[in-house]
């Protein structure tokens, strides 16, 4: 607008400033304005210049959000304002508190319509929060019966032992595929989310994992190498000392004969030996 | 010593060998190593039992003696071979399943001997043999020779060193006669070993000239060839069939079995450090998982495999909800499964700056498991004593009323007189027997299988204190 004075040029613009129209930005070059689009400006209306601040604020942080702490520090407006404006713009339904999973008093604001991110909510794993428990064993014990399924027929098929070995396996493509089309699941799962699971059951002792080589475009493969995994038998049955009532005893340390708790009036091995 | 083992070996040696030996065996255990006249005195008996005690114990390898300076000879009792005697059940077992009856007879008299001359055990085992035989039949003298040679050979029976005749400042006993004693190292390699295994022991068994105990060597390999040639001829395997089997074995993550070369058509090794570690890590996994439930089996688990490991990533990695994971690793903290790493932020060592990282040390949690294993054989021992103490009337009475019968029945008597004698003992009263039957079998069960599990700590630390 090389027609209008300067000086006019800076007038018109804070007008259209202070009536909500314009953005005001910095950039490396100097000052930045941008036109607002109307249903926005229209949100705004009613808002004084804190609150504002404040949205604006809280739409910077993204779909991560931000504690209220953060908004004082970064508006530095005192904390009584700030919970007005937060219950104002609340009830305009302009932004949302979401409750963080890693600590669990913490609120953190952000604008109405963006999903949180993962790390707030926790992912699939968590509904409202919570922990879902039973949905990770449920899982667990589908993905379990599957390797176990797979091996049981590489078993029967009687061939020549390497050929039952390999037909054994499993990739975590084919776990996390065999898992989708279950449909047991409301969330949508990501491979990732399977192998967290199949790690569970690999800490269970249920289950071995070797990772080959593939080649760049086979399917289920990530940078070049692929997850097997594999139903394995535990290599000892329960071991000796636990079958005896004293491996379990949660009074061990406290029996020697003669005293209140001694073998010879022992409780646990009555039953036992009743059994 | 600690006192779970003392008090064991103190019950192990009253049940075997009676009240005055234990005396002297617990005195000699408790003490070390003590000339005769000093073990009298402390112990309060006459010098007459103290030497008929030794002598038993010495016999059965359970004291040792030697020559100090001034001519004084002092005796050693050596706690671990008392502790060895649970294990006998098992010798004579495996000897059964090896070298059928033969073998057996011969391990049970060495066992309950100690030590025999050769001539000695082979006539006894004949005639023993003999007596169960049909009628008629005599047992040959030479078969159970060849059975005692090839427990001799596969190192189940070995020679004892004999003290030289010439030796004149010994003022010990006498020098004993060449006889045989069994070599108990030995005996518990055969169980572990597996099915393609044999094959190979046996060939080892042949370059192993010194007579060095197995348990001993850390790997011997073989190669493929070999394997191929002492399989036993009624598994009908080709030999590419072996070969894969041996390859599957080589790669199994579990490392039982490497890989060391390929001279030969491949040359395989036995990692027996890995496979005792393993081993007795799947020990230790079993026992938490009893105790404490398999959600707490799982993050001992995972504990173990990322070694070091904070309380956060326990909830994240093993999927269990935060506060169920804090109250376990807290429950197997107290128990000394896990052990807290400290690792400081700020020189000051403040809490809420340090990282705390949970970690399992083996080797600790192995021992500290060995000692709980003493000590509960110790109670099944004194519950299987109490029961037998508490029915010994009943006992008594039942042995009498056989004693009655037998007699009779010697005698000739009828068919009545016998109904009535065994009608002493009422209905209830027979009940009763047949339970406390069964409650001694079951302990007596149950401390064989407390002892495996000791056989496999053992090993382990045995091992691992090896290498260091």
């Amino acid at each position: 607008m090389p027609h209008i004075e300067a000086q006019q040029r800076a007038v018109a613009i804070n007008r259209l400033l202070s009536m909500g129209q314009l953005d005001l930005l910095r950039s490396n070059t100097g000052l930045l304005y941008r036109i607002k689009d109307s249903q926005n400006a229209g949100k705004m209306k009613g808002s004084d210049n804190q609150e504002k601040l404040v949205y604006q604020i809280i739409e910077d942080a993204g779909n991560k959000g931000i504690w209220s702490r953060d908004i004082r520090y970064k508006s530095n407006l005192p904390l009584t304002e700030i919970n007005k404006i937060l219950k104002n713009l609340e009830s305009k339904k302009l932004i949302k508190a979401v409750k963080s999973v890693a600590a669990s008093k913490k609120k953190v604001y952000m604008l109405y319509n963006l999903q949180p991110d993962r790390s707030v909510t926790g992912g699939a794993w968590y509904s409202d929060q919570d922990f879902e428990s039973e949905f990770v064993e449920v899982l667990n014990q589908q993905c379990f019966k599957f390797l176990q399924s797979k091996a049981e027929t590489a078993r029967e098929s009687k061939q020549n032992p390497m050929i039952q070995r390999n037909s054994s396996f499993a990739s975590s493509h084919e776990v996390w595929k065999y898992i989708c089309e279950l449909g047991i699941s409301k969330v949508e799962l990501s491979m990732e989310d399977i192998e967290t699971i199949l790690n569970t059951l690999i800490y269970d002792g249920k289950v071995e994992m070797t990772i080959i080589a593939a080649k760049e475009g086979t399917v289920g493969s990530v940078d070049g190498h692929m997850k097997l995994y594999r139903a394995v038998n535990p290599i000892i049955p329960p071991t000796g000392l636990v079958r005896a009532p004293c491996g379990l005893c949660p009074v061990f340390d406290d029996c020697h004969e003669g005293g209140e708790i001694s073998p010879s009036n022992c409780i646990y091995m009555t039953e036992w030996l009743e059994f | 010593m600690t006192q779970a083992e003392i008090k064991l070996c103190s019950l192990l040696l009253q049940e075997h060998f009676g009240e005055i030996v234990e005396k002297i065996g617990v005195h000699l255990i408790r003490t070390g190593s003590q000339p005769l006249r000093v073990i009298a005195h402390d112990t309060g008996t006459s010098l007459d039992q103290v030497k008929k005690a030794l002598c038993v114990l010495v016999q059965h390898n359970l004291v040792s003696y030697q020559v100090h300076k001034r001519g004084v000879v002092e005796y050693e009792a050596q706690c671990s071979r008392v502790l060895r005697m649970l294990r006998y059940p098992r010798y004579i077992y495996t000897t059964k399943t090896l070298y059928s009856d033969t073998g057996e007879l011969i391990v049970e008299e060495l066992l309950l001997n100690g030590k025999l001359t050769m001539s000695a055990v082979v006539k006894k085992v004949a005639d023993r043999l003999t007596e169960t035989m049909e009628d008629g039949k005599t047992m040959d003298y030479a078969e159970v020779s060849n059975t005692f040679v090839r427990l001799a050979d596969t190192h189940f029976v070995q020679r004892c060193p004999s003290v030289p005749t010439t030796e004149n400042s010994d003022p010990g006993p006498p020098p004993p006669a060449p006889t045989l004693v069994i070599n108990e190292k030995d005996m518990y390699l055969v169980p572990k070993l597996s099915l393609i295994g044999k094959g190979k022991r046996r060939r080892s068994s042949d370059e192993d000239a010194a007579g060095e105990p197995k348990a001993k060597r850390p790997k011997y390999t073989t190669d493929n060839k070999e394997i191929f040639r002492s399989l036993p001829v009624g598994y009908n395997i080709s030999k590419q069939v072996l070969d894969q089997y041996l390859t599957l074995l080589a790669d199994d993550p579990l490392e039982f079995v490497g890989k060391s070369g390929d001279s030969g058509g491949g040359m395989y090794v036995i990692n027996l450090h890995k496979a005792l570690a393993s081993l007795a890590t799947a020990t230790l996994e079993s026992v938490v998982q009893e105790r404490f439930g398999s959600r707490c089996a799982r993050i001992f688990r995972l504990v173990l495999q990322k070694k070091h490991i904070e309380q956060k990533q326990v909830e994240d990695f093993a999927m269990i909800p935060a506060k169920e994971a804090k109250d376990m690793l807290y429950k197997m903290l107290s128990e000394n499964f896990m052990s807290l790493q400290e690792i400081p932020k700020t020189p000051d060592h403040a809490p809420s700056r340090t990282f705390y990282l949970y970690t399992v040390n083996i080797l600790s949690a192995a021992r500290m498991l060995l000692h709980r294993c003493y000590k509960s054989i110790a109670n099944l021992i004194e519950r299987r004593q109490f029961e037998t103490k508490e029915n010994k009337r009943l006992l008594e009475k039942s042995q009498r009323v056989e004693a009655i019968i037998a007699s009779m029945q010697a005698t000739g008597a009828e068919e009545a007189q016998l109904q009535e004698i065994e009608e002493m003992i009422t209905a209830p009263e027979r009940q009763q027997l047949e339970t406390l039957k069964r409650n001694v079998n079951k302990l007596d069960a149950s401390e064989i299988q407390v002892d495996e599990t000791i056989f496999l700590l053992e090993s382990y630390i045995e091992c691992t204190m090896k290498r260091q």
